[in-house]
C-alpha cells in the first residue's frame, strides 16, 4: 500500500516535472533575450547594480491572457536592452543602467494588488503595467496612495487616468477610438451610419456613447441602432437586416475579434449589407478567427481604428523599433510590444528631463503637458490626465480572387481635425 | 469533573482568540513599510479565504452535499457591499473613510452582503436541495455562473460603480475600497470578522443542529426517519453558509479596490474561486472547521510566497520552471495529501489548543489505531 502510494507520488511529480520541461522550452527565447531581474542588471555596462534604477513590471504572463503579459514583456526588455547598450539614462548623477523586475498578476485583480505591493516593498518606483483595464483599477489606487509612479501600456478604460495623479499609459482611451472612427466616416464622405453594440459591456458601450456624440457633432446621421446581449453573441442577422432596411452605407461595430471573424462579417453580408463595418482596437486579430471554407470576399469593406501599424512605420524610432524587434524575437511586433516599448522610453525621457529617477520627480515631469515624445505610434504629449493626445491608424482587411487569404491592410492615419 | 474540563477549554480558547484579536490591534496600530504592503493585504486574503472554506466546509462537510458555485454568493456580497456603501458615500452619509460614520457605513456593508447572500441561498437553495449528488454540483456550478452573467448585464454593477457599463470590466473608485493605509487602520475588523463567524459556525455544528445536518449526511433515510426535517435542515444550512459567504465578499470588497465578475468565476487563475474553495475544504478535512482554517493559510501562502516570496529564487534552476506555473505546484499538494491523508490534513477532528500538550500522544494513538480515532468525530475535542 505504502509502496504504491509512494510509485504514484512519483509518477505525479515526473509528469509535473517533465511540463515544467516544456514550459521552459518554449519559453526559453523570451528567458535568455531579456533575462529575469538579476541577469538584467548584470548585463548593464555598469556592472554595478546599486546604480541600475529598476522598473517594475506587471502583466499576465500565465493564465489566459498570457499573450498581453509576454508581448509587454517583450517590448519592456527590448527598450531595457537598447537603452542600456547606448549607455543607460543619463541622470544629474551620471548615466545609470536600467533594470526591470517582473511580476506575474495572472490577469487578476487581486494578484495584481499583491504584485504592486511587492514592488513598492523591494523600493521601486516607477511602474509599467497592468495590461488589461481591469487589472490596472486595481493598483491605481496603490499607485496614488503609495506615490508610485505607473504607466499602463494597454488599459484603455476612460476613467483609468484622472487629472493630477500618478497614473499615465501610453495607449489612447476608448471614447477616443470612438471620435476617430466617427472622423474617418466623416473624412469619407458617409452621411447615413448604423450602430451594432453590445450594451452590457464597458468596451462596446463605452466606444458607441463617443461614436453617438461625435456623429453629433460632425453632422452624420445615425439611422439605426441595434444592440446585442453580450460580447459573445452568435447571431447578429436581425439587427443588420434593420441596418440594411435603414439604409445604412456604414456600419460601427465595437467588437472583439473573436466573433468579428466567424459570425459578424460573413452574417452582414449574407442578408445584404455591403457598405463599410468598421471597428476598433478589438477587432485586430480578426484573421486568425475566419473559419476554414468560408468566403473570403466577405471580409473586404471591413475597417478597424487601431493604436499602432508596421506598414506606417514612418519616423526614424518606429522604423527601428521594427528593426530591432525583427532581429531579436525574429516575428513582427503587435500592439503590446509597441506600447510597452513606448512606456519604458518615456520613462527615460521624463527622468532626464528632470535628472532623477524617484517617484515624485518622475511624475511632475511627466504630469508637464508640454514634453512631447518621440514613440513608435509618433509623437505625442499627455493631456492634464496623464493620457497621450496622438493619432490612431485606421486598418482594414483586403481579399482579391486567388488570394491565399485575407490580408490585413494598413490604409492611413487618422487624426482628430 | 467533565463540567469542568469543558469550562477550562472554553477559557483557554477564549483567551487565545482575545489575544488574537489584540494582536489584529497591535499590529495596526505599529504600523511600518512591511507590515502596510505584506503583512496586513496577506492577513485580509487570509481572513476572506478562511470563511469563505470554512462556510464550504458547512454544506461540504458537514452536511454532505457538493456546491461548486459558492463564490456566486460571494460575489452577490461584493457587489452588495460595494454598491451599498458607494451609494451612501454619493448621498454624503460620509465623505473619508474614517470616523464613526463610515464605521456605521463598513458595519451596515458587511451585514446586508451576508443577507443579500443569504436570501439568494434560500432561494437557490428551495429548489436545489431536492436534488443529489451529481445533479446539485451541477445545478450549483450552472448557478456561479448565471450570477456571474446577471451581475455582467446589470447597468448599475458598471464601471463606476451606479453607472452605465459592465461589472466584467470593472467596479472602481467604490466607498469600500481601502487603500493600504486604510487596510492597516481596519485591520482588527477583518480579523474580528473571522473570529465572530468562526465562533457562530463552531457554535452551529456543536448544536442540536450541527448534530441533525451530520446525522443527514450520515444516512439521510435513518435521519429522516428519527423524525429530522431533512430538506428544512437542508435549506438551513444552506442559506447560513451563503450568509457567511457573502460577508467575505463585503470583505473583499474592502481589500481590493476594483471588483471584476472574473474574480468568482469557477476557475481562474488566482486561488480565489468556486474550485479552489472546494479543494481547501477537502486539503483541511471535509468536517474540520479548524482544517479548513490551517488549509485556506497554507494554500494563501504557498501561492503567496511562490509570488512574492525569495524561496523560489533559492531553488535549482529546474525546480524553478514548477513554479512559473502556479497550478502544477497546487496540483502536485493535493496529491500529496490525498494519498497520505485522504481525510485531509485534519479529517474530521478539530484542532484544539487544550490537546497541544497531549499531542505526541495524540500521534501515537492516532498511527496505532487510525480507524479508532478517526471515527470518533468532531465532538469529542472542544
Amino acid at each position: 500500500m505504502k509502496l504504491k502510494n509512494l510509485l504514484t507520488l512519483f509518477l505525479a511529480v515526473c509528469l509535473t516535472l517533465s511540463l515544467a520541461a516544456c514550459g521552459a522550452k518554449t519559453d526559453a527565447p523570451a528567458d535568455t533575450s531579456g533575462g529575469s531581474a538579476p541577469s538584467g542588471s548584470g548585463d548593464a555596462p555598469s556592472g554595478n547594480e546599486g546604480d541600475a534604477v529598476t522598473l517594475g513590471m506587471i502583466g499576465p504572463l500565465t493564465g489566459s491572457l498570457a499573450v498581453y503579459g509576454t508581448h509587454i514583456e517583450k517590448g519592456v526588455q527590448l527598450a531595457i536592452k537598447e537603452i542600456n547598450a547606448t549607455g543607460g539614462v543619463s541622470l544629474s548623477d551620471g548615466a545609470h543602467p536600467l533594470a526591470v523586475e517582473t511580476k506575474d498578476d495572472q490577469g487578476d485583480s487581486t494578484e495584481c494588488v499583491n504584485a504592486m505591493n511587492a514592488l513598492i516593498s523591494d523600493g521601486i518606483q516607477l511602474v509599467v503595467g497592468s495590461a488589461t483595464s481591469g487589472c490596472t483599477s486595481a493598483i491605481t489606487s496603490v499607485a496614488n496612495s503609495e506615490g508610485t509612479v505607473m504607466i499602463t501600456p494597454s488599459g484603455t478604460a476612460d476613467s483609468l487616468t484622472t487629472a493630477m495623479d500618478y497614473v499615465f499609459r501610453t495607449c489612447f482611451r476608448d471614447s477616443f477610438q470612438g471620435e476617430l472612427a466617427a472622423q474617418y466616416a466623416k473624412d469619407e464622405g458617409y452621411t447615413k451610419v448604423g450602430i451594432v453594440y453590445c450594451s452590457a459591456d464597458t468596451y462596446s458601450a463605452g466606444l458607441r456613447d463617443a461614436f453617438t456624440a461625435a456623429c453629433g457633432d460632425k453632422g452624420l446621421e445615425i439611422v439605426a441602432e441595434e444592440s446585442v446581449a453580450s460580447m459573445t453573441e452568435v447571431d447578429y442577422t436581425n439587427q443588420f437586416n434593420k441596418m440594411v432596411s435603414a439604409g445604412a452605407e456604414l456600419v460601427f461595430t465595437p467588437f472583439y475579434y473573436d466573433v468579428m471573424g466567424p459570425y459578424l462579417v460573413p452574417q452582414a453580408r449574407s442578408v445584404g449589407f455591403t457598405g463599410v463595418l468598421l471597428g476598433a482596437d478589438g477587432v485586430d486579430n480578426t484573421e486568425t478567427t475566419i473559419p476554414d471554407g468560408a468566403d473570403l470576399s466577405v471580409y473586404n469593406n471591413v475597417y478597424f481604428v487601431n493604436h499602432y501599424s508596421t506598414e506606417l512605420a514612418s519616423s526614424g524610432v518606429s522604423a527601428d523599433f521594427v528593426a530591432s524587434y525583427e532581429a531579436e524575437y525574429g516575428e513582427t511586433p503587435n500592439n503590446f510590444d509597441a506600447l510597452a516599448y513606448d512606456a519604458v522610453y518615456v520613462y527615460k525621457a521624463a527622468m532626464e528631463a528632470c535628472g532623477a529617477s524617484d517617484a515624485t520627480s518622475v511624475q511632475a515631469a511627466l504630469a508637464d503637458t508640454s514634453a512631447v515624445y518621440d514613440t513608435t505610434c509618433g509623437t505625442f504629449s499627455f493631456d492634464e490626465t496623464g493620457t497621450p493626445i496622438k493619432d490612431g491608424v485606421l486598418m482594414g482587411y483586403a481579399y482579391h480572387d486567388g488570394d491565399a487569404g485575407v490580408t490585413k491592410i494598413t490604409v492611413k492615419a487618422v487624426s482628430l481635425s | 469533573m467533565k463540567q469542568n474540563t469543558y469550562r477550562r477549554r472554553y477559557l483557554i480558547n477564549f483567551a487565545a482568540l482575545l489575544a488574537l484579536f489584540a494582536a489584529a490591534v497591535v499590529i495596526g496600530m505599529i504600523g511600518g513599510s512591511t507590515v502596510k504592503l505584506k503583512l496586513t493585504p496577506s492577513i485580509w486574503q487570509c481572513s476572506y479565504l478562511i470563511i469563505m472554506a470554512a462556510s464550504l466546509n458547512l454544506v461540504l462537510g458537514f452536511l454532505g452535499q457538493l456546491s461548486l458555485g459558492h463564490c456566486g454568493f460571494m460575489a452577490v456580497g461584493a457587489y452588495a457591499a460595494a454598491l451599498f456603501s458607494l451609494a451612501l458615500q454619493r448621498a454624503g452619509f460620509y465623505t473619508e473613510k474614517a470616523g464613526p460614520a463610515f464605521f456605521l457605513v463598513l458595519v451596515g456593508s458587511i451585514l446586508i452582503a451576508g443577507l443579500a447572500a443569504a436570501l439568494l441561498g434560500l432561494l437557490v437553495g428551495i429548489p436545489a436541495l431536492r436534488l443529489k449528488g451529481d445533479y446539485l454540483a451541477i445545478i450549483t456550478l450552472g448557478f456561479g455562473m448565471i450570477i456571474v452573467n446577471i451581475i455582467n448585464n446589470l447597468p448599475f454593477c458598471g464601471q463606476q460603480g451606479l453607472g452605465q457599463g459592465s461589472a466584467s470590466s470593472a467596479l472602481y473608485a467604490t466607498g469600500l475600497g481601502f487603500s493600504n493605509d486604510e487596510k492597516m487602520r481596519y485591520l482588527w475588523v477583518s480579523v474580528l470578522a473571522v473570529i465572530l463567524c468562526m465562533t457562530v459556525m463552531f457554535l452551529f455544528v456543536r448544536s442540536k443542529y450541527g448534530r441533525c445536518i451530520r446525522a443527514i449526511r450520515d444516512n439521510e433515510i435513518a435521519a429522516s426517519a428519527s423524525g429530522i426535517h431533512v430538506s428544512y435542515y437542508k435549506v438551513l444550512t444552506f442559506t447560513l453558509s451563503a450568509f457567511f459567504a457573502g460577508i467575505t465578499g463585503a470583505l473583499y470588497a474592502c481589500c481590493n479596490g476594483a471588483l471584476s465578475t472574473s474574480s468568482f468565476a469557477f476557475t481562474n487563475g488566482s486561488i480565489l474561486n468556486s474550485v479552489f474553495i472546494v479543494v481547501m475544504v477537502v486539503v483541511g478535512g471535509m468536517g474540520s472547521l479548524t482544517g479548513s482554517v490551517i488549509a485556506a493559510v497554507v494554500l494563501f501562502l504557498l501561492n503567496y510566497t511562490i509570488k512574492n516570496g525569495g524561496w523560489v529564487a533559492a531553488l535549482p534552476a529546474f525546480l524553478q520552471n514548477i513554479f512559473t506555473y502556479p497550478m502544477l505546484v497546487y496540483s502536485i499538494a493535493l496529491i500529496i495529501v490525498i494519498l497520505f491523508r485522504p481525510r485531509g490534513i485534519m479529517g474530521s477532528r478539530e484542532f484544539a489548543l487544550c490537546d497541544v500538550p497531549k499531542w505526541p500522544g495524540w500521534i501515537r494513538t492516532h498511527f496505532t489505531s487510525r480507524a479508532d480515532s478517526a471515527g470518533k468525530g468532531a465532538d469529542t475535542h472542544a
